[in-house]
């Protein structure tokens, strides 16, 4: 039986009919069509499927997607600064906070989460609020330098502005 | 020429900390990962495994699969009988077994159906009649008298049993003032890269032709098995290499995925996507092996080791994979670390029924090293020698030769331990520590590139093909394999250098056996030096065709040119050609530019021949790595805590030092992982540990700092001196850790992974002896 | 695509709704955060015919003071719970446990009712479905004996749960709705020994909210797991204390433990210490006491007798550091 979902995917307004076993990293990358998010395990133990929900980090692997009805749900793909990396990206870009880079959306989105939340995290807080999500690469050594870098970035921009 | 008349120098490349060039895509989310592919029309396909051990198989009963509506395909074991396999001599493992299955979760059967739903309704449908075999699951099992063959060629369930003798073992142990033995165990540990295994084929009935996509770091193995097993030309297949999400040696072979998902796409006349689970990613495993270690060391009183005889068993799984190659690098990288004159060396690779084993990052030096550095320590506390005096007196005396005739060029482990001793400040603290406190040293090496491939074919080891055109950009043509580690960065990096031009003038096609030449692949950390050799070897060949256009066009000898990158000149007050200028000069009359750079070994580095099997461990040049780890210890519950490593790695030139750190990085804390939580259990061959929850990779909290710093012996055959930087540090992670803990807590975990269990098992067992001997006065 | 099994999805936005669509089929499941729900049914263990997710349901979702005490909703996320200033302030130990379970993204959508309601866990149960069918199933599902325990017709899953012994000593209640009707009872009845089928839970039955009464005053209360890695991390065993002192001496002592029995359960014989000097040998019998009630099985990869060790090394050194000894 399929029910009708009404959501925002990285701002864009969208309208399907969805199965109720239909996961949101399913729809997202096969309905949708967009192939960022990824999928590293059988359900809830790497992070790499990590979007936001309404501004929060999710496994987008072990939430339906007809629960995201009415919700904004963003992807790797919404971030981007003018055509630009984003300060988040720039700081992982930079930094070499992605090696493979198949952790990396994930990682970028919960980073992305964090700080919207926390702007001014410290090295602690990036610890233990990025800890659903596995690197296998980079031992989290410069991933932790490059949410630093996007800290620092953002907080210039502000006070530029 | 600027403003001020200051002429323009050319781009400098190496050493500069360049961030990766395909990082955009990555992390954009446009990078396409195999499993990014999707086509309306593309079939899924699913894997039947088995359910049994050891069993022959009686019959696969398929007919109510077929029968099921979307199902396009259904194929068995009689599907091929060409085995796939590393080496030519043992290519006996099946894409999907045929009249035996050998372990719990080898393929028995596949299809290729509408939607995964029905392709994996399909497999529940196919009826497998077994005849269960008596099964082994230990090293032990597998060797006992009574056990039968896995493997008809293989008999006493041995794959490869290594021995031999370099110098004089029996007078090393006379001279020695101390002999110790002791024994290692190390648990199995898998790569766990962060992509499950995919493979994405195309077949085109028409033609009989076949595109395969797969995530592979050995895209040209893959064609070559493909073409085996599927009994096709290799003209008529088509390998591409995508993004790829790590692989750390477990795809260094061509796998089961990407064969079984070709001959799906051949039968049902269409595309197949296959993508595998977590679990069946841990299950198709190529990780590194259960072993134990047990060494025999004689030290003279002052720490020189006088002679080392070394006994392991390696508890590979059901096929040969690398097996062979595995346990001759145990004993061959035994050598060239420190100044060794006699060792005897006996290594068993064994067969059993679980998922075949691989080479797993530090490939076959890992556990023997975790063994070595263990018992140097702990003869060194016998003797009241300091760990760090200890390597010291064995260090390698002058380059050249080893005992074993494996060839050292460079040696940058001296200074790499006195830098980790200076900056863990290990002088002063050692001994120094609050309780619950300790720290540990250890040393690894590595190769840079396996100086004799596994494959033979006379070709060279490594071709680049540049490519220039009318729009002035250098296109590196290589087949090397980028998985994540930075390859086609260093490659556009040593282009670029040579040139002196800008990098991100500098693009990059890589792997797709239509387009790029072939390379044998990213293992044994061979990309960096063999194609970075022939990347430089081909810039400067188009750099001297550039010179002759150039020369050309000013009317002088190509020697009187000047090559400032940007810009040509042929005297300094000459305006010069520009870059592009200089392009459509050397284009006039020939068109489009294509130059080749080539590298091969040089024979010395070929390894020795005093035993069977030598070559394996010859290289062009080791890399040497030094570490010192701080751990904590809570009493109560023997929880460790890493609070922090420092690292030394000597790579002789860093060609980048940000991808050289992060390479570095990722090598200490995956030997955290093992050292640490990490250990792969099984339930009669039913591996428990096939999630990531079970089977225990390191989080952000369980990381700790790691304090990096780059040494450069600068190789005289390297690129610009480079060596290798992503495997040596690995190894020393292990032996530091359980000397840290020994410092700590007063005991020395002889089991890894150094889980709290385990220790507080060896705390309890200590206290009570205490507590018995005070009683006892 | 993943692999997933069909179900009906319904969404209702009342607990009472929620309750009578679980009357409705026998193999209706409720799903919160579907953090542990999702997985299963991922893994073939759960295969309900009706899915009744309940994030719509607005009234479960609220933290309120409640006389001296505080109801928090079934539905209200872990991640609010170890932010939230009376819990920090008053229950500490909840928002310690709260803020251990999984990791920070787990915990930013899985609920606390999900976490009381937690399957019981077991490494021949939390397996896909080849890996079950290979291994003949179990007792707890589809199967004819128990791998842990081969002789008998138990099951011996663990309760793994990190938030339920926290609450637990605070003497925290439950709130139940049925289509009878509401009912409220003491948590630790909310379970029985059997991993089978621990909870009392009847089968149309919502957990709806929990309500706490004010702590004891001048207690002092934690809570502290045991596990390999710090995150991402199920208890190997987990301990809540909660005691007042006075002058070397404890006035109230509470430990309750998770993850060592197919219940959270409430160590007994606690108040023994109370009026006592709390010197070496009575932390030594308090840890004991604990080892002797914590019953692991071999349900775990690491060993059941190291979970009974921690267990006991963790009540001690709580009770220890709160007592100030
Ligand atoms: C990788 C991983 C690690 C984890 N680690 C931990 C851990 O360390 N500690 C820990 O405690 N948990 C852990 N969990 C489990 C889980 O994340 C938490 O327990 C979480 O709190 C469950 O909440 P949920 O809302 O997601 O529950 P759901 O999955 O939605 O539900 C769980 C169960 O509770 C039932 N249920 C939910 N709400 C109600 C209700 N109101 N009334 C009646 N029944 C209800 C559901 O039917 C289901 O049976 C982990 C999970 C994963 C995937
Ligand atoms: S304890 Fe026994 S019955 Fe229960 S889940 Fe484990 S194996 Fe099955
Ligand atoms: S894919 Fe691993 S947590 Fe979602
Ligand atoms: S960059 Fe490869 S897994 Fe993180």
């Amino acid at each position: 039986m399929k029910s009708y979902l009404s959501l925002q995917v990285n701002g864009r307004q969208r309208d399907d009919a969805v199965s109720g076993n239909l996961l949101l990293v399913d729809y997202l990358r096969e309905v949708v069509g967009l192939t960022g998010t990824k999928i590293g395990c059988d359900g809830g133990e790497c992070g790499l499927c990590t979007v936001l929900i309404d501004g929060k980090a999710q496994h987008s692997c072990l939430t339906l997607a007809a629960t995201c009805n009415g919700k904004s749900v963003e992807t790797i793909e919404s971030l981007g600064d003018g055509g630009r990396l984003s300060a988040i990206q720039r700081g992982f870009h930079e930094k070499l906070g992605a090696q493979c880079g198949f952790c990396t959306p994930g990682m970028v989105m919960a980073a992305e989460g964090l700080l919207r939340e926390n702007p001014e995290p410290d090295e602690e807080t990036i610890r233990t609020e990025m800890a659903s999500n596995i690197c296998r690469c980079t031992g989290y050594v410069k991933i932790i330098e490059a949410v630093q870098f996007a800290v620092e970035e953002l907080k210039s921009k502000k006070e530029a502005a | 020429m600027d403003g001020n008349g200051t002429p323009p120098s050319p781009v400098k490349s190496i050493g500069v900390p360049l961030p990766m060039v395909d990082g955009p895509e990555k992390i954009s989310g446009r990078a396409q990962y195999t499993s990014d592919f999707y086509d309306p029309s593309a079939l899924a396909g699913a894997i039947k495994r088995s359910t049994v051990a050891h069993a022959r198989i009686l019959n696969v009963d398929t007919s109510a699969a077929e029968a099921l509506h979307g199902v396009h395909a259904v194929i068995t074991g009689s599907e091929t009988d060409e085995g796939h396999g590393v080496l030519p001599i043992s290519r006996t493992e099946l894409p999907i077994a045929h009249d035996k299955v050998r372990y719990r979760g080898e393929p028995v059967a596949a299809v290729a159906a509408d939607s995964i739903e029905i392709a994996i309704k399909a497999c529940g449908l196919i009826k497998v009649e077994y005849d269960e075999l008596p099964a082994y699951f230990t090293a032990e099992e597998a060797l006992s008298e009574d056990a039968i063959d896995l493997h008809d060629h293989r008999e006493g369930n041995i794959e490869r049993h290594v021995e031999f003798e370099i110098g004089d073992p029996d007078e090393g142990f006379a001279e020695a003032d101390l002999v110790h033995e002791t024994e290692y165990h190390c648990a199995e540990v898998c790569q766990v890269q962060t992509e499950p295994h995919a493979a994405y084929a195309e077949y085109d009935g028409e033609r009989d032709e076949l595109t395969v996509r797969a995530s592979t770091q050995v895209p040209y193995y893959v064609h070559l098995m493909l073409s085996k097993i599927l009994k096709m030309p290799k003209s008529k297949i088509r390998v591409i290499k995508p993004y790829i999400g790590g692989g750390f040696g477990c795809r260094t072979e061509a796998l089961n995925v990407e064969m079984i998902t070709a001959m799906l796409a051949r039968r049902a006349k269409g595309t197949v996507r296959t993508v595998i689970s977590r679990e069946d990613t841990f299950i198709t495993h190529r990780g590194r092996q259960e072993q134990t270690v047990k060494i025999r060391m004689g030290m003279a009183k002052d720490g020189r080791v006088t002679a080392v005889d070394c006994k392991t068993i390696q508890r590979g799984g059901a096929h040969s994979g690398y097996g062979i190659v595995t346990i001759l690098y145990a004993g061959s990288m035994l050598f060239a670390i420190y100044d060794l004159h006699h060792v005897r060396y006996d290594g068993k690779r064994v067969l059993t029924n679980t998922p075949p084993c691989g080479a797993f990052r530090g490939h076959g030096t890992v556990n023997t090293r975790h063994a070595f550095e263990n018992a140097m320590d702990e003869m060194a506390e016998k003797l009241g020698l300091d760990p760090f005096e200890v390597r010291r007196i064995n260090l390698i005396k002058e380059l050249g030769f080893t005992a074993s005739d494996q060839w050292i060029n460079s040696y940058g482990l001296p200074e790499c331990l006195d830098v980790v001793e200076r900056a863990s400040g290990w002088r002063d603290r050692i001994g120094n520590l609050p309780p619950g406190k300790g720290l540990g040293l250890g040393c690894s090496h590595y190769i840079s590139g396996a100086s004799k491939p596994v494959n033979w074919t006379g070709e060279p080891h490594a071709t680049i093909n540049l490519k220039l055109d009318f729009d002035g950009s250098v296109v590196i043509l290589t087949g090397a394999s980028e998985i994540g580690q930075g390859s086609n960065t260093i490659l556009v990096q040593c282009v670029a250098e040579v040139l002196g031009i800008d990098p991100s003038r500098v693009k990059v096609v890589d792997a797709d056996s239509r387009v790029t030449p072939k390379d044998n692949g990213s293992y044994s950390s061979r990309v960096t030096y063999m194609v970075g050799n022939a990347a430089i070897e081909a810039a400067n060949n188009l750099k001297g065709v550039l010179m002759e256009a150039a020369a050309r066009k000013f009317e002088v000898s190509p020697e009187d040119v000047e090559c400032l990158g940007e810009v040509y000149r042929a005297g300094t007050q000459d305006e010069g050609m520009t870059f592009e200028e200089v392009v459509m000069a050397a284009l006039e009359g020939t068109g489009t530019i294509t130059v080749k750079g080539n590298f091969d070994t040089l024979p010395e580095s070929w390894g020795g021949k005093k035993y069977r099997g030598a070559a394996i461990g010859g290289t062009m040049a080791f890399s040497y790595a030094a570490q010192v780890v701080e751990v904590t210890v809570d009493p109560n519950t023997a929880e460790i805590t890493v609070d922090k490593v420092w690292v030394a790695h000597d790579c002789g030139k860093a060609l980048n030092p940000l991808t050289v750190e992060g390479q570095i990085q990722g090598s200490v804390w995956m030997g955290m992982g093992q050292a640490l939580t990490e250990e792969t259990a099984y339930h009669d061959g039913l591996l428990i540990s096939g999630n990531m929850l079970d089977y225990r990779v390191p989080t952000f909290v369980d990381s700790p700092p790691i304090e990096t710093h780059i040494v450069e012996s600068n190789d005289p055959h390297g690129p610009f001196g480079a060596k290798e930087a992503g495997e040596a540090s690995l190894a020393g992670f292990l032996p530091a850790l359980t000397s840290a803990v020994a410092n700590a807590m007063g005991v020395r975990v002889h089991e890894l992974p150094v889980t709290p269990d385990r220790l507080l098992q060896l705390l309890e067992d200590k206290e009570r002896e205490m507590r018995a001997a005070t009683a006892a006065e | 695509m993943e692999n997933m099994p069909e179900f009906t999805l319904h969404r209702p936005d009342t607990a009472e709704e929620a309750a009578k669509l679980k009357a409705s089929d026998d193999s209706s499941r409720y799903l919160a955060g579907g953090t542990d729900m999702i997985v299963n049914v991922r893994r073939g263990i759960e295969a309900p015919e009706t899915m009744i997710d309940l994030t719509a349901i607005g009234e479960i979702t609220q933290i309120a003071v409640d006389g001296d005490g505080l109801r928090i909703g079934a539905g209200v996320k872990l991640a609010d719970l170890c932010v939230h200033a009376d819990i920090v302030a008053k229950y500490p130990a909840i928002a310690q446990a709260a803020a251990s379970v999984a990791g920070p993204t787990h915990r930013s959508y899985g609920t606390i009712g999900g976490n009381l309601c937690l399957d019981t866990r077991c490494l021949f149960y939390n397996q896909s479905q080849w890996w079950r069918e290979s291994n003949n199933f179990c007792l707890k599902h589809k199967g004819e004996v128990c791998h842990v325990a081969p002789g008998g017709k138990r099951c011996f899953a663990a309760f793994s749960g990190d938030v339920a012994p926290a609450l637990m000593v605070y003497g925290a209640e439950v709130d139940l709705v049925g289509p009878g009707g509401e009912r409220t009872i003491p948590l630790p009845d909310l379970y029985r020994n059997d991993g089978m089928d621990h909870l009392t839970l009847e089968k149309d039955e919502l957990l709806v909210s929990i309500r706490l009464p004010a702590p004891p005053a001048g207690s002092l209360s934690a809570y502290e797991k045991s596990r390999i890695r710090g995150s991402i991390d199920f208890p190997l065993a987990g301990c809540a204390v909660l005691l007042t002192s006075d002058g070397g001496q404890l006035s109230e002592l509470q430990i309750a433990l998770t993850a060592v029995n197919p219940f959270p359960q409430m160590v007994k014989g606690t108040d023994d210490f109370v009026g006592k000097p709390l010197d070496d040998e009575a932390l030594d019998a308090i840890r004991d006491i604990v080892r002797t009630q914590a019953k692991p099985m071999r349900t775990t990869t690491v060993r059941p007798w190291y979970r009974r060790r921690v267990v006991g090394a963790l009540a001690r050194k709580l009770v220890m550091r709160l007592a100030s000894v």
